[in-house]
């Protein structure tokens, strides 16, 4: 089974994804996103580096949990594989909530 | 020209959806043009979305207008049927403000059209009428009379509430007019193609189906974009089989001529033919999947009924 894993990251604030987002996984993310919405304030880091694959749904989720961040707030997504980005770009192209960093 | 027929003691559509029959370069212009300096004239929005040679002839008809429309390549824009009503129809027309007519030129039908592409394109005029029903929209569609098989301009008067015939003499409804019957008669059969690597999938296979269809298209010869676009069409056409088809599928990738190509079939039966036309709408989740497909594939074609669902994707490597 595809599996997605998900540690804290080291002096930020955020999480260290490994895996794929998909059907599979859809779960495990959205709680991911949901303990993200809800903590704290300013930026959120998503390091994705070792996602493999983000179907749309997971870009949904990514979305829908942006748009539900307050004023000042954001996710910076840290080097998605190509299909998060692509997505994104194609349908919350000008979403201020989400910074896609490749750094 | 482009004036609703009004029908006694029914309030009229306030959509008007004509199709222009045109014989040549001179027959075009005048159908186009005074079309688009009536909208300027009135301040509506306008938009011209023709294969890339004739849109040259109109904006140079238009002169300094041309600026205030909006031009897109058909060819381009519009190369996939399925996604000229949410990427190019209704993106402009969304965008712009209420209460103003919004009038575009849309001429998805060329004489280079295959006869692979031709059912998505009589399904795609067809559908533009469910898509636009009740909306303050103009979309006049031109044929090129000379070029296009007799066929093709019989279903234009399937596909179209009015039309305006080539030559002297008014616009006049449509007899013929019966989309419906078009969107069924083009939901034709996809016959199996052999020798195509072949994958059953359920739910716990699904990464594996997408991992085999990416390896394959890249021995097929995609790269870059259109392998990834590759493996996110058949990542979305095999989650919506677990999801919404009866919780299996077939995957089938294959090579022909200058495309990769993807099939999906199921036992799912789609019920809503506007399904993957619709753009976004922000606040709703879910359901992109099929638009996303459309988006991204150079040409989709899909069967639907009692027995199944095929979707057939190409990409062109």
């Amino acid at each position: 089974m595809p599996s997605l894993t998900v540690r804290p990251l080291d002096g930020c604030r955020g999480v260290r994804a490994a895996g794929e987002i998909g059907l599979a996984t859809r779960t495990i993310w959205e709680r991911v996103l949901e303990q993200a919405v809800r903590e704290g304030e300013g930026v959120y880091y998503l390091e994705l580096s070792e996602v493999t694959f983000v179907d749309v749904a997971g870009a949904d989720a990514l979305a829908a949990a942006a748009e539900r961040l307050g004023d000042g707030r954001r996710f910076v997504v840290r080097r998605p594989p190509p299909a998060l980005r692509r997505v994104l770009e194609m349908f919350w192209p000008d979403l201020p909530t989400i910074e896609v960093s490749m750094s | 020209m482009s004036a609703a027929v009004e029908h006694p003691g029914t309030a009229p559509d306030p959509f008007v959806h004509p199709a222009l029959f045109y014989r040549d370069e001179r027959e075009y212009l005048d159908g186009t043009v005074p079309f688009v300096r009536e909208g300027l004239a009135a301040g509506e929005p306008v938009a011209v979305a023709v294969p890339g040679d004739r849109l040259r002839l109109i904006k140079d008809a238009l002169g300094d207008d041309a600026e205030t429309v909006r031009l897109l390549d058909m060819r381009e824009a519009g190369r996939n049927p399925g996604r000229i009503i949410p990427g190019v129809l209704r993106a402009f027309a969304d965008a712009q403000p209420a209460g103003r007519r919004v009038r575009i030129i849309g001429e998805p039908i060329w004489a280079g059209r295959s006869a692979t592409e031709y059912p998505a394109c009589a399904q795609h005029e067809a559908l533009i009428n469910a898509a636009f029903r009740g909306r303050t929209v103009t979309i006049l569609c031109p044929y090129d009379t000379e070029r296009l098989p007799e066929p093709v301009l019989a279903d234009a008067h399937a596909t179209h509430p009015t039309v305006i015939p080539a030559g002297p003499g008014p616009a006049h409804d449509s007899a013929a007019y019966a989309p419906d019957a078009v969107v069924a008669r083009y939901n034709e059969p996809l016959p199996l193609v052999p020798d195509a690597l072949t994958v059953p999938f359920t739910a716990e296979s699904l990464p594996q189906a997408r991992h085999l269809a990416s390896d394959e298209g890249r021995r097929l010869g995609l790269t870059g974009v259109a392998l990834e676009d590759l493996t996110l069409a058949t990542a979305e056409l095999t989650t919506n089989s677990v999801v919404h088809g009866g919780g299996s599928g077939v995957l089938r990738v294959w090579g022909e001529g200058g495309h990769v190509l993807c099939e999906v079939r199921d036992r799912g039966r789609l019920t809503d033919p506007l399904a993957g036309r619709r753009p976004p709408a922000r606040e709703r989740r879910g359901g992109r999947g099929l638009l996303l497909v459309n988006l991204i594939a150079d040409l989709v074609r899909m069967h639907t009924g009692d027995e199944g669902t095929t979707v057939r994707c190409w990409f062109a490597r």
